[in-house]
């Protein structure tokens, strides 16, 4: 909150270089889970679609975004509040070669992350090149939570 | 003391994803403190009951497929997967819950209990409450499983 009592109309969440793996998922989740309760008033379903929406795409990145690699690389997160659009973005970027579909084992246990992020935000893009894939998702009509007196 | 070995014995009553916890006939596992499940089973009639709690992520996911299996060696009816005790149902544990459909003998019936955001709203959003059937109480998967 600013000297002049007016809410802060940005506000982030960054986990840089972090291994794109599950026990680094599952960490980065709670604490972005942890970040939506501070600074957020959101009902508990939007609290669950953010952050299940959010785990899908770490999830395919730690995954499928080093398959070909010895060992695993890193992925990035950042989610930034847009105060006056009321509008939360998180981004997902990792290096690596996600979504290469000779990789990826057909059957029933997969393939639901992506429709799952597009159910779950308001907007949901994924764009894959040669330097790595970048999973964006938007909701809109966030209330920042109000500030404490 | 356990390390990070897996310890099967045949008594199954419950699978706990703790770091690490000594369960006398049971299994134990250490898993990182981040995703923590437990499942407990039982019989009610002919139907296999496993109750999970916790998180259903990558990381605990094989722990719900091992469980269903061990389930469905017990030649039920039908085993019913209640989530009620869920926080947070990731993709990889929704995948267990179709293939497990899949993959149980086609004797045995399948039902989710789910109810709210964490769970039964993802499983309807992708459409798996289309193929497995998801009721909001244990009592009423129990009576369409018995029917």
């Amino acid at each position: 909150m600013s000297a002049s009592g007016k809410p802060c109309t940005s506000k982030q969440f960054a986990r840089v270089d972090a291994a794109a793996d599950p026990q680094s998922a599952a960490q980065i989740r709670r604490e972005f889970s942890d970040w939506l309760g501070q600074h957020f008033t959101l009902d508990a379903t939007r609290v669950s679609d953010m952050v299940l929406a959010v785990n899908e795409a770490m999830a395919n990145a730690a995954e499928y975004a080093y398959l070909m690699a010895e060992q695993p690389g890193a992925m990035h997160v950042l989610a930034s509040y847009d105060g006056l659009a009321a509008s939360l973005t998180v981004t997902v970027t990792d290096e690596g070669a996600w979504r290469n579909a000779d990789h990826v084992t057909p059957g029933s246990r997969r393939g639901r992350g992506i429709p799952l992020m597009q159910a779950l935000a308001d907007h949901a893009t994924v764009d894959s090149s040669a330097a790595g894939t970048r999973v964006c998702l938007e909701w809109n009509c966030v209330a920042a939570a109000r500030p404490h007196p | 003391m356990f390390g990070d070995r897996w310890i099967r014995e045949p008594v199954g009553i419950q699978w706990t994803g703790h770091s690490p916890v000594p369960v006398i006939g049971g299994i134990v596992a250490t898993q990182p403190s981040a995703s923590n499940c437990t499942i407990e089973q039982q019989r009610i009639g002919a139907i296999e009951v496993l109750s999970v709690a916790g998180v259903v992520d990558m990381l605990t996911a094989s722990q719900l497929e091992d469980a269903i299996a061990a389930a469905g060696h017990h030649s039920p009816q039908g085993v019913i997967v209640d989530l009620g005790g869920v926080d947070f149902l990731a993709s990889a544990g929704m995948g267990i819950l179709v293939a497990a459909r899949d993959e149980l003998p086609s004797s045995v019936q399948l039902g989710i209990v789910a109810d709210g955001p964490a769970t039964s709203r993802p499983l309807k959003l992708v459409g798996i409450a289309d193929l497995i059937g998801v009721y909001a109480t244990l009592d009423q998967a129990l009576a369409a499983l018995t029917a």
